[in-house]
């Protein structure tokens, strides 16, 4: 699905991200963790084109039509209802309007907001503007879907439930998933492969961990795997070795 | 309305009228000198006459003439220019500090070179005015291209949205919005370029008539002109309001 080899992400002439080398096998749940400043976004950013590396290739499998991205900060077109921001991508596509937007409430109706299509995002919460624009990347039927930290923003509950009800989707549809998270146990918990990723500048690719918890998942009993707790701990001691040498060099 | 608003309103009247009644009462009691500040109902008398014999009608309409050629004509240049200073950079660097220059230097002070070129007819009304708006309306397009939340192109983008979409998804919109916001500030900045172009040289507006009101030493007929210049600007600017609440009910 995605091939990410010899990857090199630059800043004003400075490596951030150094010979990266990452897949993503169809239908797999990839997670990539890492401390800030490793170079996660901007990884992701480079996949979808809206970066150039420096050095190395990412091979993609499908078109770049059926990759779809959820930023980190949604960024909903504060001047469209939401049910127009859900249909614009399938407008964008050459689906006339009417059908657009009839498949984009069906959309928001399977994320829950089937009240909300006419609102404007200024008069959505936080967690609903998030499932807009999580309707908005889904109703493209992407094979691919990328997602740098998408709901870090949200309280605890709202983002429990949607992280559920967006890994029922997945597994349904057979999505393949890439996702930059800080959050260890979540990236262990949605995960079929987790990789570790170094302490930036220059940072580069440690561990590739595969996670053994059988699917389907309900992310609060993936806790209770006897997987995940060794799994969670190494995770843990490798990450803090990796932030604890860069500070003795530094 | 609610019964809350209808009370905020007859509050409002109430102190509204209070206050004429007070003015009056200190003129009338010769506590004031009626010469400098003549009773409300001395104004009012003057309005009356103004408007019974008609001649206001073509001051009023010499003014808002200027006034609306050259918001209409303000706001077209500006936009345009600011359109283009953003989407070229070679000629944003040259057209920036130039009307950084303009913005800082009271634009009002043109109007007597003005005169000069254009004569004392409705021209040179228009000049000043255009002047005023067409930098005003140069940053809030300018800024407002280049201020485009940088998140909602790359959100387009990664929709699949080419050149064509993110002009009518993303910048047309977020232009909008600046211009419409500052379309208020511009209906004030018309009349005010309109009628001190007609203080300083013209033979009609009510620019005129304030300055044949002053050299008579008319304080009344002052007072009943700055009434009819307030009045017609709220009402433009409630209209421009209007149309920003509509256009921008996302807000």
């Amino acid at each position: 699905m995605l091939d990410v080899s010899g990857l090199t992400l630059s800043y004003g002439g400075e490596p951030v991200l150094e010979g990266a080398d990452l897949r993503v096998e169809p239908g797999q749940f990839v997670s990539l963790v890492g401390p800030s400043g490793s170079g996660k976004s901007s990884l992701l950013r480079a996949i979808i084109g809206l970066q150039h590396p420096s050095a190395g290739t990412v091979a993609l499998d499908v078109d770049s039509a059926d990759v779809g991205m959820l930023f980190q900060d949604d960024a909903l077109l504060p001047w469209r209802s939401a049910v127009d921001n859900v249909a614009l991508g399938l407008r964008i596509r050459g689906k006339a309007r009417q059908p657009s937007r009839e498949e984009a409430e069906a959309w928001l109706g399977r994320l829950g907001l089937a009240g909300f299509a006419e609102r404007f995002p200024r008069a959505l919460s936080g967690g609903q503007r998030k499932r807009v624009a999580l309707a908005q990347v889904l109703a493209l039927e992407p094979r691919l879907l990328l997602m740098d930290e998408p709901f870090a923003a949200l309280d605890a509950i709202v983002r429990h439930r949607i992280t559920q009800e967006l890994l029922d989707l997945v597994e349904g549809k057979k999505i393949s998933v890439l996702l930059v998270t800080h959050d260890l146990e979540e990236a262990i918990v949605l995960s079929d492969v987790v990789y570790l990723l170094g302490q930036g500048p220059r940072a580069r690719i440690r561990q590739r961990y595969p996670i053994p918890i059988p699917r389907p998942r309900d992310i609060v009993k993936a806790r209770t795997n006897p997987t995940f707790a060794p799994l969670l701990e190494r995770l843990w001691q490798d990450l803090s070795a990796e932030v604890d040498m860069t500070r003795r060099v530094a | 309305m609610s019964s809350k608003a209808t009370g905020l309103a007859a509050r409002r009247l109430a102190a509204l009228v209070i206050g004429l009644g007070i003015w009056e009462a200190l003129v009338r009691l010769r506590l004031v000198n009626p010469f400098y500040i003549p009773a409300p109902s001395k104004v009012a008398e003057t309005l009356v006459t103004l408007f019974a014999d008609g001649e206001i009608w073509t001051h009023i309409e010499a003014t808002f003439s200027a006034a609306l050629l050259g918001l209409a004509l303000g706001v077209v240049v500006g936009a345009a220019l600011g359109t283009a200073a953003a989407l070229f950079p070679r000629l944003g660097e040259i057209l920036d500090p130039a009307m950084t220059v303009l913005n800082a230097v009271p634009r009002i002070i043109l109007a007597p070179l003005f005169v000069i070129w254009f004569g004392i007819g409705i021209a040179s009304k228009v000049a000043v005015t255009f002047v005023l708006i067409a930098v005003l309306f140069f940053f809030a397009i300018y800024s407002g291209i280049k201020e485009v939340d940088q998140r909602l192109i790359d959100r387009v983008r990664t929709l699949g949205g080419g050149r064509a979409v993110l002009l009518r998804e993303v910048y047309l919109p977020a232009v909008t919005a600046w211009g419409l916001s500052h379309l208020k500030i511009a209906v004030g900045f018309a009349f005010t370029g309109a009628v001190v172009g007609e203080f300083v040289a013209s033979s009609r507006g009510l620019g005129y008539l304030l300055s044949f009101a002053q050299s008579t030493y008319n304080a009344a007929l002052t007072l009943a002109l700055l009434l009819v210049v307030i009045v017609f600007v709220f009402v433009l600017f409630s209209l421009a309001a209007a149309l920003e609440k509509r256009l921008l009910r996302w807000r």
